[in-house]
Parts: C-alpha cells; sequence; structure tokens
C-alpha cells in the first residue's frame, strides 16, 4: 500500500464531499497543523501515465478547488508511509502556508503563440543581405567558408531571438496588467515563440479573456491557443532547502521509521526535493 | 472549473509540444540489444552540447573582430572537422540530429 497525493490543502479537517481518486479510491485529508494533504491509498507503486489516470489526477484537484485553496502536486508522487509525507510536510510546512496565502482565490491561466519561423528567418536573411553583414569573412578555404556560414547563421539567429522578445513584450503587454505573476518560455521550439502561463485573480478571470480576445483580433501571422483555468501548476514556488541539520534531523527520522518496519537503514540523500514541483498546466 | 481551450490550429501545437518532451529518457532502458546506442546517444549529446558551446563562442569573438585571418581559418578547419566527425557517429547509431536535444533547465534547450 502506498500514499498517493493530489494536492495540499488550506484545512486540516476531514474532506466532507466523496470523492474518488485513482483507483476508485476514496480520497481523505492527512492534516499537519492547520493544512493538510489529500491523498487516498493505493495498492500499485507506480501510476501508468494514461490519459485516464492523468485527468482523474487533475479531477480530484479540482473538486478540491471548490472547497479549498489548493497546491496541486505532481502525477504520481507517492508516499510508502504517512509518517513519510509528514516529514515533507513538516519541512515545508511554512513554504506551503506562504504559496497557500499567495495563490488564495487565484487560477493559472496559459497562453501558447507560434510564430512562423521559416518566414522570419527569411525576411531576416533578405534585410541582411541587402546591408551586407557587420563583419566580413573573405571565403577563400574550406575552413573560412565554414566560418562565414555559420557566421552568418548565427546573426540571422540572433537576430530572430532579438525579434522574439520584442514580439512576447507586445503579446505579454495584453495580460501582464491583468495578471498577479507570470511565467514566460521563450522559444521552446522554434515555431513556439510563447508558452506562458498567468496567475490570475478568479475575479479577474473575465477581464483576461477579453484581453485575449483583443489579442485574437488583433491582424498578425501569429497562431494562439488559450487555455484555462487552471490550478496553479506553474506558481508553486518553494524556498526553503535543506541544510545539512535538517539532512541529519529528516534522516534520522526516516531510518528509525525503516527500522520499524524492519527495514535496512537508508544511506544516500536525496539532494533535490522531488515533490511539487509543478506539473505544466498547459494543454 | 468552466475551462476553455481555444485555438484555430490544434494540430500545430499538439506537434510543437510533442517536440519539446524529452529526448533522453527518465530512466535508461538497458538491455544487450540496445544499450550500445542508448549510451552512444548519451555521449554524443554531451559532445554535442560541447561542440555547440565551442561554436558559439567562436562566433561571438568573430562578431567582436578579435580574430586574426589566421585564427578563424584554423578555428574553421576545427569547427568543420568536428561536425564532420560528429556527422559520421550519428549515422553509425542511426541517430537524428533531435535525439541529441537536452534540456538544460533555465538555459532552455541545447538546440
Amino acid at each position: 500500500m502506498v500514499i498517493y497525493t493530489y494536492g495540499v490543502i488550506d484545512s486540516k479537517d476531514t474532506i466532507d464531499e466523496t470523492i474518488f481518486g485513482l483507483e476508485g479510491a476514496g480520497v481523505y485529508n492527512v492534516s499537519y497543523r492547520d493544512i493538510g494533504v489529500a491523498v487516498s491509498e493505493l495498492g500499485e507503486k507506480m501510476q501508468e501515465i494514461t490519459d485516464t489516470n492523468v485527468l482523474k489526477h487533475e479531477e480530484v484537484i479540482e473538486t478540491l478547488m471548490t472547497k479549498f485553496t489548493v497546491l496541486p502536486i505532481r502525477f504520481s508522487t507517492i508516499f510508502n508511509t504517512k509518517e513519510e509525507l509528514l516529514l515533507i510536510v513538516e519541512f515545508y510546512y511554512q513554504d506551503f502556508k506562504d504559496n497557500l496565502d499567495r495563490l488564495r482565490n487565484k487560477v493559472e491561466f496559459g497562453i501558447k503563440v507560434m510564430w512562423p519561423a521559416k518566414i522570419i528567418k527569411q525576411r531576416i536573411a533578405e534585410v541582411y543581405n541587402k546591408r551586407k553583414f557587420t563583419v566580413s569573412i573573405m571565403a577563400d578555404s574550406p575552413g573560412k567558408t565554414f566560418v562565414k556560414e555559420k557566421f552568418e547563421k548565427h546573426i540571422i539567429e540572433k537576430e530572430f531571438e532579438e525579434e522574439a522578445v520584442r514580439c512576447i513584450a507586445v503579446v505579454d503587454d495584453y495580460f501582464n496588467k491583468i495578471a498577479s505573476e507570470r511565467k514566460i518560455k521563450k522559444l521552446q521550439t522554434e515555431n513556439l515563440l510563447l508558452n506562458a502561463a498567468y496567475l490570475v485573480g478568479k475575479d479577474k478571470q473575465d477581464d483576461f479573456k477579453k484581453a485575449f480576445e483583443q489579442l485574437k483580433s488583433t491582424p498578425s501571422d501569429l497562431k494562439f491557443l488559450f487555455s484555462g483555468p487552471w490550478p496553479c501548476y506553474n506558481f508553486i514556488t518553494l524556498t526553503k532547502k535543506p541544510s545539512s541539520a535538517d539532512y541529519f534531523n529528516a534522516e534520522h527520522m526516516l531510518n528509525r521509521l525503516l527500522a520499524q518496519q524492519g527495514l535496512p537503514e537508508r544511506v544516500q540523500h536525496d539532494h533535490e526535493p522531488r515533490y511539487l514541483t509543478g506539473m505544466n498546466g498547459g494543454f | 472549473m468552466n475551462r476553455i481551450i481555444e485555438t484555430d490550429s490544434q494540430e500545430a501545437f499538439v506537434q510543437e509540444m510533442e517536440k519539446i518532451q524529452d529526448t533522453l529518457p527518465s530512466r535508461i532502458d538497458a538491455n544487450p540489444k540496445n544499450v550500445e546506442k542508448g549510451l552512444a546517444k548519451l555521449v554524443l549529446t554531451l559532445v554535442e552540447l560541447i561542440r555547440k558551446l565551442l561554436e558559439k563562442q567562436a562566433m561571438r569573438r568573430i562578431e567582436g573582430g578579435s580574430l586574426s585571418d589566421e585564427e578563424v581559418e584554423r578555428i574553421g578547419e576545427t569547427l568543420l572537422k568536428l561536425e564532420n566527425k560528429m556527422q559520421e557517429l550519428k549515422e553509425i547509431f542511426a541517430l537524428k540530429d533531435e535525439e541529441l536535444n537536452l534540456k538544460l533547465g533555465p538555459l532552455g534547450d541545447l538546440m
């Protein structure tokens, strides 16, 4: 049996509503001080990544969101025991509290923008060919010809990136006044100009949608994808880093728990928390 | 939640999103049949990273005008040979360029 986690919630109380999670298991609250973690007890250790499972995980979080502020946990985050889970909650308690306060009454929206990379690069190349490149390399040997080609490509790439920054600023301008925070990823692929997540107050959702309609109606060769509202997957920030003393205490406690179960002590440390790093809430 | 997903180009977005998934698997599936290719992919990805860095640095220096004609010649020859060698190795292990991508966290993707 393992403890499968869905999200951290701002309540220590029992969840009144009957919610069925993965494997049809009931969802209940494991509380710590004034907060809790919504979990299910499952038989399987690893949850297979299937549409049904991922959607179920998402559905549980969304149901929880109707009653609580939720810090969504990444799909398939599991703990062997409740004690192990509580150890993490205890460790990140202040971080969780801060995030719950910051994300209260907020939702996430995703904006993705594509542009025709090939055409943009062609346009840039045409401009440069007319103007000539600032550094001229004599292509009088294979080595120099190679460098010349690479250099021209490099200059076009650089201008392409600068153009992307300018273009993103124009798009972002529609939303940044409405959103309270944003996470922007530029050019994850050549064509995917922007992959952004915006944190928006629940009372400002309509304004945000209107801003998108406005942007979409402006003539351009951009393609858009708007999605949301989502749980705030991209806006959870954990500031507390485990110090060696914390490690010692955590390890000590874990080893005690392991010993109780007749298991060997854990020797290696996990230096990065694997928990709550957020999954992409986008499309 | 009344979720809206709105786009006029769903297919195009799906394709782009598929491209940004990790190319290196989270676990290496080592078995006697594929272990050689798996390791080659890992090693060549790292070699490609270093090659790209060298190339980028060279371009910056050319842009800054700090290289003499002979230096440009030497660098060109080195980069050319390196690229050809990589091409050869990729062919040997039947690896495509996009398979040698690497997510570099806040630095973005290698390619």
